[in-house]
């Protein structure tokens, strides 16, 4: 997988899909964002709040959801 | 600086330079009082006549005892008088009882002993001055000992003389004629190593050790790990060295650079040349033992292939061109600063070695956080035990196994995942071997039937052969039967769990779809093989873990690790001996390239780089500002390299371009990098993409610091100098300075003390406290001034153990219809990793090709026969490797290893990889196989690159001057 977004997507699906167990989507949407924002670049997740808001397909659900949730708290964090 | 010390010399405990004759006795037993020639001491109960004597300093001669070994009591030499009994016992085999006299020395003893060694002297040839024993030799002690002046038999009746040596072993001589038939090298193959390859054949007379069924050594079980050699009183077996060298006249203690046991071992040597590796009796890890790679595989150390001078050029077509050191270092300086000026701050990135020292790798890490502004550190543990880091840090609350080495003596039930310590830890199996002889249950969940389980006299074994891939699935199924069957130790739960997450995952755990009947159609482990381990692991007493890489290296790696911390959780075997989650590192120094802080996210001792507190205390004692967000992990570098925004790599002692997966994907991104600067002791498969090669410094060279699997922190002596001139975190230094980062330390040890200020669970840890109690396990601080054997007695660093829900989510590497076989891979016990070291040893007459391994039914099908030339396609890549028909696996799972770079083994593993920590699924991937008649498209591709680079190193080694 050579993109570097389709690879970022499936990397956060994966994540998703494993932080779903036993728990709600809301509630495994914040634990795969607070799983990126302790994990990842901070390129790789500018890219990803780029990509999520550009064109969210290929996201599951609560990725689509954990990657929205970390674009918001980056621009947050850039107003502040 | 610090003085060279010898923990031999230690006046607290036993010396370990000397032979007491028979093992100590168990701790903890009661004291009994003994008289031994006029002199009265208190030994322990149980501690052998023989053994209180030289306690006391007496020295009764001996030839069959050796205090490593049970005593025998055959030879006869170390007989006693004893008050009020009769005859002459031998003192190694009669125990000590309270008031008991013994009298060692008299003429009636005198001449017992001079009438046995007159025996054993008539039959052993009379060369002294030309024996490699010459000078190291009990024989020729004992006779001197008890005086013995003539041999009244003659030497011309039967005798032993004439036998042949057998020198099939590469490392070491079998000479029969110098046997005296003590059985300490059959002893020491059973009680030590548990091979049972040795033996006594024949009777009386004709009583001769024998390898196997009269075979060679090399033709027989023998696994060559020397403990028969070094248990040799004469010259029978004996290392080739030795008798090419002669007898060393000095020693370092010392650790060896291997796999993740890390064994301290005695450097012999002579004058500059190292002659012998001894393990080191007073080693905490090994306490004596070796194997095969640390004993005897040394010589690539001193191998004409090592780099001893610094190359330089602009592009990786071009011959390379001999540089000073102070010439490349500015050379790779001006480069990555030019590159950042260009690309930015983070468009370069570095990799530490699990390979080099604490030290050496705390100061790479340092480099790239503070000279190159970023955190784009990371290291081999990304590819083998970083699920190991994140889910025991989630469940346990500290990235790191729980116990000794030696607590296994106390384990009950003994289950291992995914591992194979015979092969990859294999001073570590044989303990546990030996503890299994004493008749530990032993669960082995492998997809292969690995050789632990053929185990000499092993007691009960159960074996689960999991389809791989689905571990997950089959720890949710064993934790299911715990609950469900109520095994839990629900004392345990209330008091050290946290009580919601153990709720929810009691919940979670107790659905039907985990239950051993629902998860066989997924793992292929029958449902009542699944209970019956359970109840094994749970009812056992104490229950221990112990796993490798086939529990990290799949796309659940960490859920995995989560898994194995919530079954030892809810049976409460936690926190004392014999009990505990042991993960088994590959590498010397993984644990210690991870506890340094060479994860992109973790500053050293685990603390996150967002973290203000943490990083302010690195800020200040750095003097820079530090990035407050994590970098790129290495298959993250590959990416970005491949992309064009990562430019330059700083890579110390690790081969990238062999260990990773999906080969053709990492050479892409290396090919692409603007300034590769490789440090390593020889032209490893990385350097061959390299701007900057820095010649690095093996083990022996270099002074510092390993931490091995039991969190063991353990010394690295400078026993050579460096054969370039310079130890690797010397270089390292260099290069930070010449980026315009002042870096000024004079030895190791002000490293450490950095480390130690730094890093909370080092806090306590100094090399003048090495240097007293030999090693210190961590969290060694204030409040574990002697550091921490067992952890989490009391409680957990986050308070209370955490359970983790463990959804099983089934990769997506699976078999089809085009690849319809499962393709894993693993270990042998001769090579070491990708084989830059054993490779350019001896060790190769034990493995000098990588083979494809598959079952009789899968070559039947497809018209293989062993040796055939088989082709293996993946999504990734394809390889040609020769087929090795075998039993040991499973119908449709192959298996084969990484050690030698033409295999090209990881040209077919895929980047599929663990969730949490982007491990890569090296265990699974799915292929075909079929028979081919030529090497593969990258095999031939990497033969004419490899020629290639080769000649541009040899070119610039001609040139020069």
């Amino acid at each position: 997988m050579s993109n570097t977004d389709d690879n970022l997507i499936h990397m956060v699906n994966q994540i998703a899909a494993n932080l779903s167990g036993g728990r709600d989507d809301d509630t495994a949407a914040s634990a795969t964002c607070r799983h990126l924002e302790t994990f990842w670049a901070r390129a790789m997740k500018k890219r990803l709040a780029e990509r999520v808001q550009n064109d969210p397909t290929g996201f599951s659900p609560v990725a689509r959801q954990a990657a929205t949730l970390l674009a918001e708290r980056l621009s947050e964090r850039q107003a502040s | 600086m610090i003085e060279h010390f010898d923990p031999r010399r230690q006046a607290n405990s036993v010396d370990f330079s000397k032979d007491y004759g028979t093992p100590a006795a168990r701790p903890g037993a009661a004291s009994v009082s003994v008289n031994i020639d006029g002199v009265t001491l208190s030994v322990p109960e149980g501690t052998s006549v023989l053994r209180a004597a030289a306690l006391a300093d007496i020295s009764i001669p001996k030839l069959c005892a050796t205090d490593s070994l049970e005593a025998f009591g055959s030879c006869r030499l170390c007989a006693v008088e004893i008050e009020g009994r009769r005859g002459l016992p031998a003192s190694c085999t009669t125990p000590v009882v309270e008031g008991m006299k013994v009298t060692t020395q008299n003429e009636r003893l005198a001449k017992l002993r001079r009438g046995v060694m007159e025996l054993y002297i008539s039959d052993h040839p009379l060369d002294c001055l030309t024996c490699s024993a010459n000078g190291d030799c009990e024989l020729q002690d004992m006779a001197g000992s008890v005086g013995l002046r003539e041999v009244r038999y003659g030497f011309d009746g039967e005798n032993h003389l004439e036998k042949p040596k057998d020198t099939s072993n590469p490392y070491f001589t079998f000479d029969p004629s110098k046997c005296i038939v003590c059985s300490r090298c059959v002893r020491a193959c059973d009680e030590v190593q548990g091979t049972f390859a040795l033996t006594i054949d024949g009777r009386g007379f004709d009583s001769k050790v024998s390898a196997g069924q009269d075979e060679a050594f090399m033709d027989s079980d023998c696994v060559s790990c020397g403990a028969c050699v070094q248990a040799c009183p004469t010259a029978t077996l004996m290392d080739n060295s030795v008798i090419d060298h002669g007898v060393p006249d000095r020693s370092v203690v010392t650790t060896c650079a291997y796999c993740g046991v890390g064994c301290s071992f005695e450097a012999q040597m002579k004058g500059d040349k190292l002659v012998r590796m001894v393990p080191y009796k007073g080693g905490d890890a090994n306490h004596g033992h070796s194997c095969v790679k640390g004993r005897f595989a040394f010589g690539y150390a001193s191998h004409p292939d090592r780099l001893t001078t610094p190359m330089i050029r602009d592009s990786i077509d071009q011959p390379w061109r001999e540089a000073s050191w102070e010439e490349a270092i500015s050379f790779a300086a001006k480069r990555l600063k030019a590159i950042q000026a260009e690309h930015g701050r983070e468009s370069i990135g570095g990799i530490t070695s699990s390979r080099c020292t604490n030290e050496e790798t705390y100061l790479v890490q340092k480099l790239i956080r503070a000279a190159f502004g970023n955190n784009n550190t990371d290291t081999c543990a990304r590819v083998c035990h970083s699920p190991t880091g994140y889910g025991l840090k989630t469940t346990l609350g500290e990235s790191a196994g729980t116990q000794t080495f030696d607590s296994v003596m106390k384990a009950d039930a003994i289950i291992v995942i995914g591992a194979n310590p015979t092969d990859a830890h294999p001073v570590f199996g044989s303990m546990m071997r030996k503890r299994l002889r004493q008749g530990a249950k032993l669960i082995v969940a492998d997809p292969r039937r690995i050789d632990l389980l053929k185990t000499p006299h092993l007691k009960e074994a159960q074996h689960l052969p999991l389809r791989p891939g689905t571990n997950v699935a089959l720890v949710n199924a064993l934790a299911h039967v715990v609950i469900t069957e109520g095994l839990e130790d629900k004392d345990f739960v209330a008091k050290r769990c946290d009580t919601d997450a153990y709720q929810s995952w009691r919940a979670f755990i107790s659905e039907e779809r985990h239950s051993p009947e629902a998860s066989e159609a997924t793992t292929g482990v029958p449902a009542e093989a699944v209970r019956q381990a359970a109840r094994t692991y749970a009812n056992a007493g104490n229950g221990a873990i112990y796993y490798g890489l086939g529990v990290t290296e799949h796309s659940q790696g960490s859920t995995m690790v989560m898994g194995i911390a919530n079954l030892a959780l809810a049976t409460g075997n936690i926190g004392r001996e014999g009990v505990g989650v042991n993960p088994l590192r590959g590498q010397n120094n993984v644990q210690g390239s991870c506890d340094m802080g060479s994860f992109p996210h973790e500053l050293p001792g685990y603390q996150h780089v967002a973290d203000p507190n943490a990083r302010g205390r690195f800020e200040a004692k750095w003097g820079v500002a530090l990035d407050d967000e994590p970098g790129l992990r290495i298959p993250n570098m590959f990416d970005a390299a491949i992309e064009g925004t990562f430019k330059a790599m700083y890579v110390q002692g690790e081969d990238i371009a062999q260990s990773d997966p999906n080969t053709q994907h990492v050479e892409a991104a290396l090919r692409s990098l603007d300034c590769l600067i490789v440090q390593d002791i020889f032209l490893n498969e990385t350097a061959k993409f390299a701007h900057v090669l820095l010649p690095g410094s093996s083990f022996l060279e270099k002074d510092g610091t390993f931490t091995n699997a039991e969190r063991r922190i353990n010394r690295v002596r400078k026993v050579t100098p460096p054969v370039a001139g310079k130890q690797d975190w010397e270089v390292t230094q260099d290069l930070a300075n010449a980026l315009g980062y002042p870096m000024n330390y004079a030895h190791p040890s002000e490293i450490m003390d950095e480390i130690a200020a730094l890093a909370p669970s080092f806090a306590g840890v100094s090399y003048e406290k090495l240097e007293r109690h030999g090693s210190l396990q961590w969290p060694c601080n204030d409040d574990n001034p002697q550091g921490m054997p067992t952890m989490h007695a009391v409680n957990f660093p986050i308070g209370l153990g955490r359970f983790a829900i463990t959804e099983y989510v089934a990769t997506e590497e699976r078999a089809n219809r085009r690849f319809p076989l499962l393709l894993t891979t693993g270990r042998i016990l001769s090579q070491y990793n990708v084989g830059a070291q054993t490779r350019r040893t001896h060790n190769q007459h034990w493995h000098d090709e990588d083979v494809l391994e598959l079952h009789p039914s899968d070559a039947e099908v497809r018209g293989v026969s062993d040796g055939d030339w088989l082709g293996i396609t993946s999504r990734s890549g394809q390889t040609v490797l020769r087929a090795r028909i075998s039993e040991r696996m499973q119908p449709g799972v192959v298996y084969t290893t990484f050690h030698h770079p033409g295999s090209g083994a990881n040209v077919i593993t895929t980047d599929n990889s663990d969730w949490a920590t982007n491990c890569p699924e090296y265990k699974v991937t799915a292929v075909q196989v079929e028979k081919v008649s030529q090497p593969s498209a990258w095999q031939q591709r990497f033969s004419a690159f490899d020629q290639t680079q080769k000649s541009h190193l040899a070119k610039a080694q001609q040139e020069a001057p």
